[in-house]
């Protein structure tokens, strides 16, 4: 897959710099011709995946000399826009792929001539190893542990939370690799291939009675010393690249889901149905709550237009970090009145009271957002300490070895 | 871009701001809001005679009655920044509630007469419609008109009639033989009695007046009176709004001052979880209601079809809001927050007395429904 050096991809590298100031609407006709002259739908996904790796589409904002075009963020969208337009995947790896993000912004160029080229054309895939069952909201108490054994690391302990393990070659994978110093500073960053004896996956069954997650029970599991990203011990702000990227990724999805969202007079009807169905929509209680739960929803519509619109970069994070804390309202809230109008139907679950069911699914769904990708509390420290400026809580053990720390 | 377009700001926009800051932190501080709310009026002249040589007097006052000419989203920057700093002023009579009515009432000699006075803050007026009970407007009005010799005269009351005080033309909506209608009545016209409320906020004015055959001139068409009336209360509500959201914002920034500053067991009490989530939640109520105040602004500026729905939704959530806002502070600043001496209680004084001027937020989230086909 290695191509950085062939003529090839030599002359690919010059002729995409030559390319690097273009306008929005040159950009724009660039990629479309592109498309025109390769796309081909049903075309075969390898075949396919290795056009636009090598056409430096794969992920366009970055470094000609890796994999991309130089393009700006925006520009990026622009031809991830482009490709959606005409239903061609294989874009975008530069904001999605955190494998690749991450090892491109923290790995060695041998790890990244290695890593990223079957990431970015779809040949490998990953998933996240970085909650524990004892470390959640405080990730940086983990106890899953790498010890060197040559050269690889040998690998112990337990993850939770992670999704598409299953079908993963690598596990982004934090572990502890010093215990006598402080708990972020003895944290290590490896690619953990995921195909190996030592690495059982069993799924979590949620309340919801669904099961997106799985815990991953790692025993003697194994890693070469090549795969550990950044520094040893280092693995802290390894980590904060790749979780600056979910972030990131994960508020690109949010403002998508929100902008295909109904208009609010279509969505209220939900509710409203639900009432009328339930012959409520008269009760003046029932009205007020139902009123309410449009109120939170539509503001926080008006909140994401006003951080689009705003030129100040504060007023624009501000809004993007109330904006979780928002929508578990919003969530808990909907659910809450749903139940208020469907009564003793609540109680009742299973394909013969749809009712019911999809009303308790939605309270429990709700979870989800409250407590996943950092609880609503852990989020309101972030708010109150990095938007409102307020200290953050004392840290006794700042200093103490991690050995040391009660647990 | 079309999503953005209600909260982008333009450089004016911004210049306004800042200038409406600037007149206010001269004029408006702790000190002289306490002031003001000792008196009966609530008006300080110097002060009046500034905003209006600023042209917020005349700001909703079309060009050719010597305003601004501006609209609803300029109203909501100045207004912002008047409930940020607890403006004691009868501004939002004078200067949103009348001029809104007499453009409702579109009557050119009407506004010739009375609109270049007050841009000039010549003039200070007030509008009169509520009765017992409500402080919307009322479904049977009381108060009735009728033609003595050609010549109007008005008999019964009207209730929580903000800046009536200070006004020196009342506009009343009164009941007569034809319809609804509106009428103006001279502070100093005969069988006209002006009585001062208690009112639970003392920055802002309110009193009852008592009518007995008080000479009055009508002032646009018989039956009209709760339609102009109505609209003029919306449009009204549009700048409420903003008050309502730079007040909350105002009470934020308090609390997280005090929560930096203040030390318990050693430590600043902002640090403490239990006080920094309270100031988290505020900061939410208070960023979404400055974005439903910029929003319904927007939506009223470009007559969108759905600014009534997205007002009424809007004045119930910022009225909720500010309350939240500015009872939380309190709560943030503990035993200082339980003194009169200190501000808190003034803004939430305020946010009650808002969260009821325009009607309540439960009457908000009805009409809301009714608009939207519930």
């Amino acid at each position: 897959m290695t191509r950085v050096g062939d003529d090839k991809q030599s002359s690919a590298i010059e002729m995409r710099q030559e390319q690097r100031h273009l306008t929005d609407d040159e950009l724009r006709d660039e990629v479309r011709n592109w498309l025109a002259a390769n796309w081909i739908p049903g075309i075969d996904r390898a075949e396919w995946a290795e056009l636009v790796v090598d056409a430096g589409w794969a992920v366009p904002s970055w470094e000609p000399e890796w994999y991309g075009r130089g393009l700006s963020d925006t520009q990026s969208r622009l031809v991830a826009a482009e490709f959606a337009a005409a239903g061609a995947p294989g874009t975008g790896h530069d904001r999605a792929n955190l494998f690749a993000c991450t090892v491109h912004d923290a790995g060695t160029d041998e790890q990244k001539r290695r890593l990223i080229p079957p990431s970015i054309s779809g040949d490998s895939k990953w998933c996240l190893l970085y909650s524990e069952p004892g470390a959640g909201s405080d990730l940086a108490g983990l106890r899953t542990r790498a010890e060197r054994d040559g050269d690889e690391w040998v690998i112990n302990g337990q993850k939770v939370w992670t999704s598409f393990a299953a079908s993963a070659d690598y596990g982004m994978l934090v572990a502890r690799t010093d215990w006598d110093v402080p708990k972020h500073q003895g944290i290590s960053f490896f690619m953990l291939p995921m195909r190996q004896p030592g690495i059982e996956i069993r799924p979590i069954h949620q309340i919801t009675g669904e099961s997106e997650f799985n815990e991953i029970f790692i025993e003697d599991a194994r890693v070469p010393a090549e795969n550990l990203i950044g520094e040893l011990n280092s693995g802290w702000s390894v980590l904060q690249t790749a979780l600056a990227y979910e972030r990131r990724f994960m508020g690109d999805l949010a403002r998508t889901a929100r902008d295909s969202r109904r208009p609010r007079a279509e969505k209220a009807h939900v509710l409203m149905d639900l009432a009328r169905d339930a012959g409520r929509l008269g009760d003046p209680h029932i009205r007020q709550q139902i009123a309410r739960v449009d109120a939170l929803t539509t503001v926080n519509r008006w909140n994401t237009q006003r951080s689009r619109a705003a030129a100040d970069r504060g007023e624009a994070a501000t809004l993007m970090a109330l904006g979780k804390v928002a929508m578990s309202r919003i969530l808990h809230e909907t659910a809450r009145v749903e139940t208020e109008i469907v009564g003793a139907e609540a109680m009742l679950a299973g394909p013969d009271n749809p009712v019911g069911d999809a009303v308790t699914f939605r309270t429990m769904n709700a979870y989800f957002t409250s407590i996943g990708g950092g609880t609503d509390q852990i989020q309101r420290n972030i708010i109150g300490e990095r938007v409102l400026g307020l200290p953050k809580e004392p840290e006794p053990y700042r200093d103490t070895p991690f050995r040391d720390l009660p647990h | 871009m079309r999503s953005s377009a209600p909260f982008s700001v333009s450089d004016e926009q911004r210049a306004l701001r800042n200038a409406v800051a600037d007149v206010l932190a001269r004029h408006s501080d702790e000190a002289q809001v306490r002031a003001l709310m000792a008196t009966d009026t609530g008006f300080d002249p110097v002060v009046w005679r500034e905003l209006a040589a600023m042209g917020l007097t005349g700001l909703l006052i079309g060009e050719e009655y010597g305003g601004a000419g501006a609209g609803p989203v300029e109203m909501g920057i100045a207004m912002e920044e008047m409930g940020r700093a607890l403006l004691v002023s009868p501004f939002l009579s004078t200067a949103v509630l009348v001029p809104s009515l007499l453009a409702e009432i579109g009557d050119p000699a009407e506004c010739a007469a009375v609109l270049p006075r007050i841009a000039a803050g010549d003039l200070i007026a007030a509008v009169a419609f509520a009765e017992d009970g409500s402080a919307r407007l009322p479904t049977t009005i009381a108060t009735s008109a009728a033609a003595i010799g050609g010549a109007w005269h008005v008999t019964g009351y009207k209730h929580f009639v903000l800046d009536g005080q200070p006004a020196n033309l009342l506009y009343i909506l009164a009941g007569t033989d034809a319809g609804p209608a509106v009428f103006a009545v001279d502070a100093g016209a005969a069988g006209l009695d002006i009585t001062l409320l208690t009112t639970v906020d003392p920055t802002r004015k309110q009193c009852r007046l008592q009518f007995v055959d008080t000479p009055a001139r009508l002032v646009g068409r018989l039956g009209s009176g709760v339609q102009v009336f109505a609209a003029a209360l919306d449009r009204s509500a549009v700048a409420l709004l903003s008050e309502q959201a730079g007040g909350a914002r105002r009470a934020v920034e308090m609390a997280t001052e005090y929560a930096k500053t203040r030390y318990q067991f050693g430590r600043a009490i902002g640090s403490f979880q239990a006080v920094k989530h309270m100031c988290a939640d505020m900061l939410l109520e208070a960023e979404s209601a400055v974005s439903a105040a910029r929003f319904v602004a927007g939506s009223f500026a470009t007559q969108a079809p759905s600014r009534i729905a997205d007002l009424a939704l809007a004045q119930a959530y910022c009225s909720d809001a500010f309350v939240f806002v500015a009872a939380t502070n309190i709560q943030v600043h503990g035993g200082i927050g339980f003194t009169w001496s200190h501000p808190a209680h003034l803004y939430l004084r305020r946010a009650r007395s808002d969260a009821q001027l325009l009607g309540s937020p439960s009457w908000h989230r009805e009409r809301y429904l009714q608009q939207i086909g519930a």
